[in-house]
């Protein structure tokens, strides 16, 4: 069963559990490879989450001159490879989003790599398991669906067409904040 | 137990060579369902997997659950008791040498009975907490009035929880901190929050309430800021600091007037109507704008909202509760639940949000200066006699009641109390009026601090003894839902360490009351004499067997036998626990807070929690990703009031009350009101708030005023009116119209 990654933008609460677990996953060396940042930190305490949004043609694979970073079938785009990576850099200054970043001491580019390790076993992601907003989920596309008919598609989606400005499709989908989006009052 | 719609079936990730530990947090009342990853070749704690089965959490957790489990091997731990020969270092980290458990027993068993001899038995007293399993908090009970024989026991849930015990308590006759599970939240039509930062306080409950309104319920928020929850919020009434029982009145008046009572409801099943009624007819919108500060159109909504709600859900925390009228604040908002019969079925009721990790438990046991195991009472004499058939005492042997938790620091500096053995707390930064208690805390004949770090509290004390963590022991702990939950071992306990439970009992021998503990051998010896022990009380444990909470994914009390599930729903036959079997509505007339501000602090002091840190910090200060993330007490200003202080963001100040004055950095924030400042009390030192905060008492729950008192900031660097550093030397007037 294919399953994504979906951020409900409007639910995060600043709590940074996702930064803290990704701290916790297989090879990330206790080091977070995701974000949150501060709205606008002298108003208010609205807070969004930064992952990598996995692009189905990603800037930063195709930026690379060693071919160091892989997509998997799943459409995980994962950390450079140890063995491959130069250093350019090339791929951070790519990425429109800002994510993957660079380690001088070991002289290679890290990013979210989707926990791949649990991804493919059909687990979620460490920071999409913890979520405790429901920010992060990892939903089945029959449930991605159902979403997208609720948020009437077209009208709140970020990454939804090959035409969408920035980078295109990515496999990671974003609902742009909006409260009650087609949700009609209970009474 | 049901599984809600959240539930999915989801394998755990398990590493090769690893094998995973299911247990609970250490920290907050969710105790969310965690499972430790163990490296089974050395048997220690190397990290966290969620645990999706847990029904109340579902793998998830906030940022203090991830790095919990490093407090385990962390390089602070206490590994060997240590004593303390030069008492003129007291109050400070110096002078601790490392002694065996046989010298520290010793030595505390001597003092304790010099102690004793020379000035009555009740010249001892013991502080504890609720972040110990249920096993410990009845221990803990048992070891004061058995073997140290004195009335002087209490426990940080004064500094808690103590006034939703005390304000349902009197409303419904039984205190159960929420009269239904947590997995019904999402399907109410609304909730009513009031007093909870609960984002960052309680951040598992947040994907239900999130639910509610993406269903299309609503979500009312009664708080002074902000927060990500009012943020979101239908309805925020963003009232002034200590103002809530102004505010519930009104609400209920509303509801009255607004035709949303129940009668039927009201006539059946509770008592006290017309007082109350009288009461809060005062209360109309405009009046209770003025007192409270929120518009009144908002509290007609609110009002309109709640009332027309098929199902709804009171629920409030600290912000209502840590008020010189707590205990009045909790019954108010309890009265709208009761005028409206939204309550004792499914999705309706009312709740409160436990801070402490086993703050439900833990108030049920015996650790208050008046309770026995089960929520008895020590001046019921049946209670009394019950008690004592289990404990092998006579009922004379049992000690009267004593006081409660910030009392004793006052009859610590008339000596009444000479001797105190503090565990699992930290009040040297979580007691208010900080710089009193730890003067009297520093001339205490002799002071024993059980706990794995040297806490701020522990540089106070004569010996300290190595506690373990949560992770090193198991027993029971019973969360905000009234979920009875199995805490389970991970690691063998870091070097010498010892479970607080076998401390008590090892004191106990030596102390020469041993034929009263020697029997306890492992926590499940202690569990089942403490079920036992509860058997028949309003909270009763007794059907809570080990084994049934791990069939049923934990037992909600009371749970009478074994063949009794639990109750996850209260009051379903609409039965109260009062003896006419009626709620009682109660009419309270508001009283401002104890400090309001004036001419010299003319603005309002709350505090609060951040998610990052836990009560005192003394865990989560610890841990690098939490510090990383928030390491220092700032204090928030609204950019108004900023601007007529000439302050900016970022600049330190001095705040000042009238028991102390501390320097924070300045956050501004639109999320605060104008005539309010905010600081979080996790931060120890001269960092903590505490030094701040008012010591006004709860007449009825005993709970200390945090929530509000008269402050006033100072720039730094310029004359203050008084002479001494740190006045705004800017002339402006500054301390006009901060008034909202």
């Amino acid at each position: 069963m294919k399953q994504l990654l979906y951020i409900e933008m409007d639910n995060c609460i600043g709590c940074r559990s996702c930064l803290a677990a990704c701290t916790q996953c297989g090879g990330h060396d206790e080091r977070n490879r995701n974000y949150v940042y501060d709205v606008n930190p002298l108003v208010n305490r609205q807070t969004i989450p930064l992952m990598c949004l996995h692009c189905v043609n990603p800037a930063c694979a195709r930026s690379c001159p060693a071919q160091a970073i892989q997509v998997t079938e799943e459409g995980a785009v994962l950390s450079a490879l140890v063995e491959k990576c130069i250093g350019c850099q090339n791929c951070t200054i790519a990425c429109p989003y800002g994510i993957p970043k660079f380690d001088e001491e070991q002289n290679l580019m890290y990013k979210c790599d989707l926990c791949y390790d649990r991804t493919k076993e059909g687990i979620p992601p460490m920071c999409a398991s913890v979520c405790p907003t429901n920010t992060l989920q990892w939903i089945t596309e029959e449930e991605f669906a159902a979403k997208q008919e609720k948020h009437r598609l077209g009208k709140w989606m970020s990454s939804r067409l090959p035409e969408n400005p920035l980078e295109g499709e990515t496999h990671v989908k974003i609902n742009l904040p909006g409260i009650l989006q087609g949700t009609e009052k209970l009474f | 137990m049901p599984k809600d719609k959240f539930f999915k079936v989801i394998e755990n990730k398990v590493h090769p060579g690893e094998k995973l530990v299911p247990t609970h947090c250490s920290y907050c009342g969710m105790q969310c369902g965690m499972n430790l990853r163990v490296d089974t070749s050395s048997n220690t704690i190397i990290g966290v997997e969620p645990r999706y089965d847990w029904p109340v959490t579902l793998g998830k957790m906030c940022p203090k659950g991830v790095t919990a489990y490093q407090q385990t091997n962390h390089p602070d731990r206490i590994l060997k008791p240590l004593i303390r020969d030069n008492p003129a270092l007291k109050g400070t980290k110096e002078g601790f040498r490392e002694a065996s458990w046989d010298e520290a027993y010793d030595l505390i068993a001597r003092r304790f009975k010099e102690l004793q001899a020379e000035y009555g038995k009740d010249s001892l007293s013991v502080f504890s907490g609720v972040s110990m399993t249920n096993e410990k908090c009845y221990l803990t009970g048992k070891f004061a009035r058995v073997a140290l024989q004195t009335r002087y026991i209490d426990y940080n849930g004064r500094f808690c929880m103590s006034s939703a015990a005390a304000g349902f308590l009197r409303t419904f006759g039984v205190d159960r901190g929420s009269t239904l599970p947590w997995t019904d939240l999402h399907e109410t039509d609304c909730l009513f929050i009031a007093g909870s930062n609960t984002a960052e306080c309680h951040p598992t409950s947040m994907f239900r309430v999130w639910e509610v309104q993406s269903r299309g319920g609503y979500l009312i928020v009664a708080d002074p800021r902000e927060t990500p929850l009012a943020r979101r919020a239908d309805v925020h009434l963003d009232l002034r600091p200590g103002t809530d029982l102004a505010l519930a009145n009104c609400m209920v008046n509303l509801l009255i007037q607004g035709g949303y009572a129940d009668e039927n409801f009201i006539r059946e099943h509770t008592g006290g109507f017309e007082e109350m009624a009288e009461v809060v007819k005062e209360f109309t919108p405009e009046y209770t704008s003025e007192i409270t500060g929120v518009a009144p159109e908002k509290l007609i909504r609110a009002a309109e909202i709640y009332g027309k709600a098929p199902e709804a859900v009171v629920m409030f925390a600290r912000g209502i509760e840590q008020q010189h009228k707590g205990a009045d604040n909790v019954s108010a908002y309890t009265n709208m639940p009761l005028v409206t019969g939204k309550i004792g079925r499914p999705k309706s009721g009312v709740a409160t949000f436990t801070g402490q990790g086993n703050g439900q438990g833990g108030r049920e046991h015996g650790q208050k200066s008046d309770l026995l195991p089960g929520y008895r009472k020590i001046t019921n004499p049946k209670h009394v006699e019950e008690v004592c058939k289990v404990w092998g005492i006579t009922p004379e042997e049992m000690p009267q009641p004593g006081v409660s938790a910030y009392e004793m620091f006052e009859l610590m500096e008339q000596k009444t109390i000479r001797g105190l053995y503090l565990l699992c707390s930290n009040p040297a930064v979580s007691a208010p009026n900080l710089n009193y208690v730890r003067k009297v805390m520093k001339e205490l004949d002799f002071m024993v601090c059980s706990d794995m770090y040297l806490s701020e509290s522990a540089e106070f004390a004569d010996v300290i003894l190595p506690s373990v963590t949560w992770s090193e022991d198991e027993g029971t702990v019973t969360n905000l839902e009234g979920r009875i939950i199995k805490i389970n071992k991970a690691q063998e306990p870091l070097g010498e360490s010892k479970p607080d439970w076998q401390i008590a009992v090892e004191l106990a021998e030596r102390l020469g009351r041993g034929q009263y503990f020697s029997h306890l051998k492992t926590a499940r010896d202690v569990a089942d004499e403490f079920r036992l022990a509860t058997k028949g009380g309003y909270a009763d444990y007794y059907g809570a067997t080990w084994d049934k909470i791990e069939k049923q994914d934990g037992v909600f009390w009371p749970c009478k036998n074994e063949k009794d599930p639990g109750t996850p729903h209260m009051f379903l036959d609409k039965k109260f626990y009062h003896p006419d079997g009626k709620a009682k509505l109660c009419a309270l007339p508001y009283r401002p807070p104890a400090e309001e501000p004036d001419e010299t602090y003319p603005l309002r002091l709350t505090t609060g929690r951040v998610v990052y840190h836990y009560l005192s910090g003394n865990q989560t200060r610890r841990i690098p990703f939490l510090m990383d993330m928030c390491p220092e007490p700032y204090v928030e200003v609204h950019p108004e009031t900023a601007a007529k202080y000439d302050i900016e963001h970022e600049e330190k100040v001095r705040l000042r009350t009238r028991r102390g004055e501390c320097i924070y950095k300045v956050k501004i924030t639109e999320a605060i009101r104008k005539d309010t400042v905010f600081v979080p009390y996790h931060f120890g030192h001269e960092g903590s708030v505490n030094l701040l905060t008012i010591p006004a008492l709860d007449p009825m729950s005993r709970m200390p005023e945090f929530k509000v008192c008269a402050a006033e900031i100072d720039k730094l660097g310029a004359e203050r009116p008084d002479g001494q550093a740190g006045r705004a030397g800017s002339g402006k007037t500054e301390k006009e119209a901060v008034h909202q």
